[in-house]
């Protein structure tokens, strides 16, 4: 009886794992059956030259340029304010915060996390009113606006994984540092981050795409279906998966839907190139940190 | 009037530990014990498994103030820098403490960066910042502890890639690398072969000389053999033996 659950248990886990990788399959496939026809250097820069267009000499009309570089940036930024927020948020909660502090900014954190990419977007809506009633007339929905509201989105994944990192470092890693006359901070600094640093990585990843990816916050707080490549941080801007989503509802015909496709394809080489840059810092980085000494 | 304190060698006591009681956890580990220890010598302390005999380690050099759920009154006296000192008193600086006070663990804990760096960390801890006293210093330490000749060629080299033996040389040239005044070992051969072990039994009876050694062990004969004076911790309490 016991083998039998055994093997029922071995194959349902197999089946899983068969399922999700079918998917990932599916979804792939399709997207490159549909839009590998159109990726190309026409895709992204459409009639414009291409050194021109990246050396912002002339606009892209009809590519894809300014939306991957409005992607890009948005990612770059939003991780960028989350990053420092986010790692001293658990950093604090791991090595310094009481058990009752503790408990009730898990709680925080935890609402944090579940609210709806769309709660985002308004309050990044509602702020961005604010602003231009009692601060500047000039300030709209823009590049910086967005890029702090997703920096809302994705702190509780840093902040989560930083915690778990550091507080799951085995105890006796812990006092190797403080036994030799170490203080607090320095053991901080020069033993537990650069041992916790692959696991926060892992936090920056899942950041990254969800940044990447979402639409909703970006839609009530600056991206726009034309803009070009944004020439400040307080103007509007394009994003690929405000195009996917604006060219797969209202397409004229199906060249266009193609190019939907074709910046699917995009978004996820994108994607797969920030991964793969975080994977390889995140495999280096212990070694980096301490030759750097 | 002060508590009647069982003497090892009255005249040169290093430790004097008087009405020392630990709970770790709400369970009692070590019950208004007192007990003192002498200058340059190796003392066992030897006990049953679970008895405390790591945790009264960690009360020397007030290690166990990073774990949770732990409680401690008594008083601890040592003399160091020719001075008696209550480690407990709140002058007393805890990481100053701890440079005076070493302490090697069971199992090796290399941290993972080169062998120099690691022999060279509780130095560059403590502030010291010239490269050329670093590099005498750690080549000082490593030839003390029999190991310069085995890695002086691959300093640069993680400190993972070592033995088991090699590494627990290393982690003991990194303790005395501050020259401290007291060393605290929790079974430091335990999980070593017999020729590592019978090496680092060599380096402490040679250290005992500028160095007072407690170390804790589960070995008789490797007590027989190095140490002048064992202290049993049996329910509680600490009786010399």
């Amino acid at each position: 009886m016991g083998r039998l659950v055994e093997r029922i248990i071995v194959l349902f886990s197999w089946l899983s794992g068969a399922i999700l990788l079918s998917v990932i399959c599916a979804v792939t496939g399709y997207l490159c059956f549909k839009g590998l026809k159109t990726i190309g250097p026409a895709l992204i820069f459409g009639s414009t030259d291409p050194m021109s267009a990246l050396l912002l000499r002339q606009r892209v009309f009809d590519g894809l340029f300014p939306a991957m570089a409005g992607t890009l940036l948005l990612v770059l930024m939003s991780v960028g304010w989350a990053i420092p927020l986010g790692t001293a948020a658990g950093i604090y909660l791991a090595e310094y915060a009481g058990v009752k502090t503790k408990k009730i900014f898990d709680l925080l954190f935890d609402l944090l996390a579940g609210l709806p990419s769309i709660v985002i977007g308004l309050f990044g809506f509602s702020l961005t009113l604010f602003l231009n009633r009692h601060v500047s007339k000039e300030l709209h929905p823009c590049l910086l606006l967005s890029s702090i509201a997703l920096a809302f989105l994705i702190l509780p994944y840093i902040i989560r994984t930083t915690q778990i990192a550091l507080e799951n470092l085995p105890m006796h890693n812990r006092l190797t540092g403080l036994a030799m006359g170490a203080t607090r901070m320095q053991n901080l600094v020069h033993v537990l981050l650069p041992q916790a640093l692959a696991g926060m990585v892992s936090g920056i990843l899942l950041a990254i795409g969800r940044c990447a990816e979402d639409t909703a916050v970006i839609m009530l707080t600056g991206v726009v279906a034309s803009a070009g490549v944004p020439r400040s941080v307080l103007s509007h801007y394009e994003a690929l998966p405000f195009y996917i989503f604006y060219i797969s509802s209202q397409y004229a015909n199906q060249q266009e839907l193609a190019t939907g496709y074709g910046a699917a394809i995009l978004l996820l080489f994108i994607c797969l190139l920030l991964f793969g840059l975080a994977f390889v810092i995140k495999k280096n980085l212990p070694c980096q940190v301490f030759s750097q000494r | 009037m002060p508590p009647s304190i069982p003497p090892i060698i009255q005249s040169s006591v290093k430790i004097r530990v008087s009405n020392l009681s630990f709970s770790y956890n709400g369970r009692e580990i070590l019950r208004d014990t007192s007990v003192a220890f002498p200058e340059h010598a190796i003392t066992a302390i030897v006990g049953p498994s679970g008895s405390g005999k790591s945790t009264f380690l960690m009360t020397l050099n007030r290690l166990w103030e990073e774990l949770p759920r732990c409680t401690m009154s008594g008083r601890v006296e040592m003399l160091l820098n020719g001075v008696h000192q209550n480690i407990y008193a709140p002058d007393c600086g805890m990481e100053a403490l701890r440079r005076r006070v070493a302490m090697v663990f069971q199992m090796p804990n290399p941290l993972p960066m080169s062998i120099f760096k690691n022999v060279a960390f509780p130095l560059q801890l403590a502030g010291e910042k010239d490269k050329r006293t670093i590099r005498r210093r750690v080549e000082e330490t490593l030839r003390d502890v029999r190991l310069w000749d085995e890695v002086k060629d691959r300093l640069a080299g993680s400190a993972l890639s070592l033995s088991g033996g090699q590494q627990q040389r290393m982690c003991m040239a990194r303790a005395m690398i501050l020259r401290p005044e007291i060393l605290l070992l929790d079974e430091p051969a335990s999980s070593l072969d017999q020729k590592a072990a019978e090496a680092i039994e060599q380096l402490l009876v040679r250290w005992k000389h500028h160095c007072t050694i407690l170390i804790v062990s589960h070995y008789l004969d490797q007590v027989k053999r190095i140490a002048d004076n064992v202290v049993e911790l049996r329910d509680g309490q600490l009786r010399i033996r």
